[in-house]
């Protein structure tokens, strides 16, 4: 990861029972300094947006692929059409419940994302990508 | 498709006397429409679209019968075509029935009994490809729901049950009593969704197979039936819930179709309210007049945005992420219309609430 920064967490998932673990899994790392959560990726693509770009911390977002209105994918564009010095202080790992090979392949499309991860998030897996 | 009308035949020959023979043998068996010339014939084809038999003379002064055929295949593929053709002609005929192009032919000089064998096993083939063809559309849509379906099974059944796991992992490892409630309650409604997701999956498919039964409705029996589950959450939740049902007359409809209708209505008045509005309201308003029931359901709730009300009776869309939805209510509500020939209005605006209106045509007592 990004050694000697401040590391921050945004969760999107449209279910508030995902959120809620994610946040007490992040939480029980140690490691994180903050975490936001969004029931709507747009809020959240508009709180990026909003938020001035900061050299001593660096972002993590866990973002769900399947929500209404905005969907993962669709934030994840939108994502990498902020300014760039914006989209360099995140880094994206999409969790999703899918098993759909669409869905799978897709995230091999966006350069800003990391890598793909099965839902549920567990304290294994997360501190597995965070070491 | 109704049987019981006499089938439509239309036959093209360039000698009028053919035409006039021709419609004096069969007027009594069937509706004949003779045209002089192909350009007549299309006028014919044009305005009647459930003429089943064209039957054509192979020699005619501007075009031969097959070629006729032929281009007419390309904008009417429906109606069955036979050529009526002397011996001379055989080569073609050949040709013209190996390509497709025709159903039979007919020699000349024809008998009545040979034209009505032809004609009859013409209507046959007739039925039975337009059966076909509406059943490959059944099949169609069916197979695209179930694409549907299989994908949002992995969303919306398998998500709810990876939470729980992610949930009782997570569990294990608290100790503190109240945090434990907290994400029990939470657990509770994940089930809930995926329960309400299964129910309205029954009710997909109770609808899809399930035949109709036209009775008697009393929509003050209905509403009270309907209503008083709604009462309790009307008083847990302080929403204002008011009711009103004008009925002076007998109305005779399909019962299940208009609760689960109304159900499914008064659900979403429920659930998409604003959290923080101080009066939560929600008003039905039933009305049956000249054989039509109207059912207005209005909520001052967190409306739809302009953007999504196209959508909202579309298969798993969903318009909001406020509450939990299976994206199949609102669908289901639309596919019991159309079954009842019914329409359904929509009046929305984020933040200032929602009403729907729905009207059907009640059946004429004594008919199926």
């Amino acid at each position: 990861m990004v050694p000697n920064k401040k590391l921050n967490f945004i969760v999107i998932d449209d279910s508030k029972l995902d959120c809620f673990i994610a946040e007490k899994i992040i939480k029980n790392t140690g490691k994180c300094e903050s975490i936001r959560s969004f029931l709507q990726a747009k809020d959240a693509l508009e709180f990026i947006a909003a938020t001035p770009p900061d050299d001593l911390s660096h972002t993590i977002i866990l973002v769900d692929i399947q929500m209404p209105i905005m969907n993962g994918f669709e934030f994840v564009e939108a994502f990498e059409n902020l300014p760039g010095n914006i989209v360099a202080n995140y880094t994206i790992y999409v969790i999703s419940s899918s098993i759909n090979e669409n869905d799978l392949q897709k995230v091999h499309n966006y350069k800003s994302v990391r890598q793909f991860l099965n839902k549920p998030l567990t304290s294994n897996n997360l501190s597995a990508l965070l070491s | 498709m109704n049987t019981g009308e006499k089938i439509k035949v239309l036959y093209i020959d360039d000698e009028q006397n053919n035409l006039n023979g021709f419609k004096a043998t069969f007027r009594f068996d069937y509706t004949i429409y003779i045209a002089a010339n192909t350009p007549q014939a299309y006028e014919y084809l044009k305005a009647h679209p459930d003429i089943r038999v064209v039957l054509c003379d192979q020699r005619m002064p501007d075009k031969t019968g097959v070629q006729f055929f032929e281009e007419m295949r390309d904008q009417y593929p429906d109606p069955v075509r036979m050529l009526i053709t002397g011996y001379t002609d055989i080569e073609s005929v050949i040709d013209a029935v190996n390509r497709g192009h025709i159903f039979r032919y007919i020699k000349k000089p024809w008998t009545d009994n040979d034209v009505r064998s032809a004609i009859e096993e013409a209507n046959k083939f007739y039925l039975t490809s337009s059966l076909l063809v509406l059943k490959n559309k059944e099949l169609q849509s069916a197979y695209d729901e179930l694409g549907k379906f299989a994908y949002s099974i992995t969303h919306d059944v398998r998500g709810p049950l990876l939470s729980i796991i992610g949930a009782i992992d997570l569990a294990n490892g608290i100790n503190n009593l109240d945090e434990l409630r907290e994400l029990l309650n939470m657990m509770s409604e994940a089930v809930r969704k995926l329960d309400e997701y299964i129910k309205n999956t029954h009710e997909y498919y109770k609808l899809k197979r399930g035949m109709l039964q036209f009775a008697e409705i009393n929509f003050n029996t209905l509403l009270s039936d309907i209503a008083a589950l709604f009462r309790i959450a009307s008083r847990n939740n302080n929403i204002n819930f008011t009711s009103t049902v004008i009925q002076n007359e007998p109305f005779y409809s399909d019962e299940i179709s208009i609760k689960m209708i109304l159900n499914n209505l008064l659900s979403n008045a429920f659930n998409y309210q604003r959290k923080a509005a101080s009066e939560k309201l929600v008003d039905v308003h039933i009305e049956v007049k000249a054989n039509n029931v109207q059912i207005k359901v209005k909520d001052n709730g967190i409306g739809i945005h302009e953007n999504h009300i196209n959508n909202i009776f579309t298969l798993f869309y969903r318009a909001t992420s406020e509450e939990t939805g299976s994206g199949l209510g609102l669908y289901n509500v639309k596919d019991a219309l159309n079954k009842l020939n019914g329409k359904i209005e929509v009046e929305s605006e984020p933040n200032v609430g929602s009403t729907f209106i729905v009207t059907i045509p009640g059946r004429t007592h004594g008919t199926k």
